[in-house]
């Protein structure tokens, strides 16, 4: 009765989804909070933040072929099958996002290699299909070692991409820092760690499976990596508000600074990042599971905020002509039509990962 | 293959939009789309103010951000410098208009000249409604609609995909100077050949102390100011504390 109605939640979410999919392609994208100034918002940041999990969850699978620690095989099935299922939430807002994405041929037909998105765009095709034969693999025997690696590298190759893409903006310095590169991986590993947490010990709380002490030691393991995780992602963020926020004087940086005081700011600070590495750091709290579930949920949630923070301090300070008429620093809030893309893709993630829980035996460990 | 460039003269220019007027009209620029705009700039402290207009268009940089980064080449530039726009391949992913230093590219958020779509008569049994009138007058989307758009570019753009000002491409191809720079009462505007020592553009440029928007971004940009503007005088003075 519970999974029924967690279903129905589910499909509510989709059907949702596409009633706003038909409005976007009828009514146009004025059913964004359109401006030509705010052109990446919340379905866009929502992507990013889907599709760096993914990446982060594709670095915790490929920890047992990779780097040979053998105790991730017991959850490297479910590893695998939740970063498909939270790519395919994020391609969802990328669809959304995009203003005609029936011509995404194009990127075959016409293709840039001068051209981050290029790039990025081939490198999540072939990520999707080397995932797709990773589960497939697992399934029905084994990981290939060879197959895992490739997930690996190419996780490596998305995430710090997507650094670049954003590093070519020179007139947006908030979104242009070389670090973020760097910053990108670590805050994907952060969250996919964090989803990893979250689902596995929702998944046997829920259903009343008795925890085995294999799995136990790997959860306070995985939670203590993500305190650490969330730890260093803090201390980088520090330092990008210093930088680019406080010292710098360089009147580019006046969107980031403006958004410092914003409230995902303050989430993606206080919530996504100082509570959970807190609460990861009190071992007594760490060996809990609803110490492991709010500390990930938390991290989770501040890290949604932080994708959104992120892009918005790209965007809301206008450039050149834009700023004809306009603030200096133009708001956001996100209209029910952006939500509702932010809702359809967790409820396409959610519901592919439930489907599969339910018929692929997600708990099975390769041989 | 010649270079196009253009020299905008702030001394000449008198800030009467013609540029931009004549902009939508020849290139079927819809609502809240200005592929010709301008930067208002004001300096001073009151009661001593003035402001200063900079008429702005696509810079087509010589390094342009937007071509270079535009994932299926819908932006891309072509030979003569000018960089141009295939809506055809345009995925309207946006990620030019972030990469624009100068904000001159525009998004179609929705259908194209939307005033133009009513059914609806100013006064019923006595106007037409805005789609009667472009009906009766055989346009396309507007009733000024300009055929001569289609030659290089599609002339009324879809929703979901960018645009923004090409240098009148299709005017050039036939010989004529870009509808802004021949619209321009003043002379304000000259257009020319970078690569033609002789050009008017180059002699200019010799002559004056030209500048660029955000020059030190290396975009190079293809539009250059000359001169500045200011009928007010002052007796000479050095100052005082």
């Amino acid at each position: 009765m519970k999974r029924q109605l967690w279903i129905g939640i589910l499909v509510a979410g989709i059907l949702l989804g596409l009633w706003t999919t038909f409005k976007v392609y009828t009514a146009g994208f004025t059913v964004y909070a359109k401006t030509d100034v705010l052109v990446w918002t919340l379905p866009l940041s929502t992507y990013i933040f889907l599709s760096l999990t993914s990446a982060g969850l594709a670095f915790v699978s490929s920890i047992p072929v990779v780097f040979g620690i053998k105790r991730y095989e017991a959850i490297e099935k479910r590893t695998v099958y939740l970063e498909i299922a939270v790519l395919l939430g994020s391609f969802v807002c990328l669809i959304l996002h995009l203003g005609a994405p029936l011509k995404v041929v194009y990127i075959l037909l016409s293709p840039n290699p001068s051209s981050p998105l290029w790039w990025l765009a081939v490198l999540y095709m072939v990520y999707f299909v080397l995932l797709v034969a990773a589960f497939w693999r697992i399934h029905t025997g084994k990981m290939s070692r060879a197959l895992g690696t490739l997930v690996f590298l190419i996780a490596i190759f998305t995430s710090t991409t997507l650094g670049w893409l954003l590093g070519m903006t020179d007139a947006r310095p908030s979104l242009n820092a070389s670090f973020f590169s760097f910053y990108f991986p670590l805050t994907g590993f952060a969250s996919g760690l964090a989803a990893l947490i979250l689902f596995c010990i929702l998944d046997e709380e829920l259903s009343g499976q008795e925890r085995s002490e294999g799995h136990t030691v790997l959860y306070n393991e995985a939670a203590r990596l993500m305190g650490i995780t969330a730890g260093m992602v803090l201390v980088l963020f520090l330092w990008r508000t210093i930088s680019g926020g406080i010292s710098s004087t360089a009147i580019e940086y006046g969107a980031f600074r403006h958004m410092i005081g914003s409230i995902p700011y303050n989430i993606e600070f206080w919530l996504g990042l100082v509570v959970p590495t807190v609460l990861m750091l009190i071992p007594s709290i760490r060996a809990t599971a609803w110490g492991k579930l709010t500390a990930s949920a938390l991290l989770l949630v501040g890290m949604f905020a932080g994708r959104l923070e992120f892009v918005l301090s790209g965007v809301v300070r206008p450039l050149g002509q834009m700023a004809e008429g306009r603030p200096e620093i133009v708001s956001y809030i996100p209209t029910v039509y952006e939500v509702l893309v932010a809702l359809f893709g967790l409820s396409v993630m959610l519901l592919i990962y439930t489907l599969g829980e339910r018929y692929l035996k997600l708990e099975a460990v390769p041989e | 293959m010649p270079r196009y460039a253009m020299v905008i003269d702030l001394q000449r220019c008198v800030g009467c939009g013609s540029c931009s007027i004549s902009c939508r009209n020849e290139n079927n620029v819809s609502e809240g789309i200005y592929w010709s705009h301008k930067i208002t700039e004001t300096s001073g402290t009151f009661p001593n103010v003035r402001y200063h207009y900079i008429p702005t268009l696509c810079n087509h940089c010589t390094n342009a951000p937007c071509a270079q980064g535009c994932p299926t080449n819908a932006m891309h530039k072509l030979d003569n410098g000018i960089t141009m726009h295939d809506p055809k391949k345009c995925i309207g992913c946006r990620y030019c208009m972030i990469n624009c230093p100068y904000g001159v590219i525009y998004f179609n958020w929705k259908d194209a000249h939307p005033s133009w779509r009513g059914n609806k008569a100013v006064i019923q049994g006595a106007t037409s409604s805005p789609a009667e009138e472009v009906r009766k007058v055989g346009g396309n989307g507007t009733p000024y609609y300009n055929p001569e758009r289609d030659e290089t570019l599609p002339g009324i753009r879809p929703k979901g995909v960018v645009e923004k000002c090409t240098f009148c491409d299709h005017r050039l191809k036939r010989d004529k100077l870009p509808s802004c720079v021949e619209s321009c009462p003043a002379d304000a505007r000259i257009f020319g050949d970078l690569d033609d020592p002789q050009s008017q553009v180059n002699q200019l440029l010799g002559k004056f102390r030209p500048f660029r928007l955000k020059e030190a971004l290396g975009t190079e940009p293809a539009v250059f100011y000359i001169r500045d503007f200011s009928a007010a005088g002052y007796p000479r003075t050095k100052g005082g504390i």
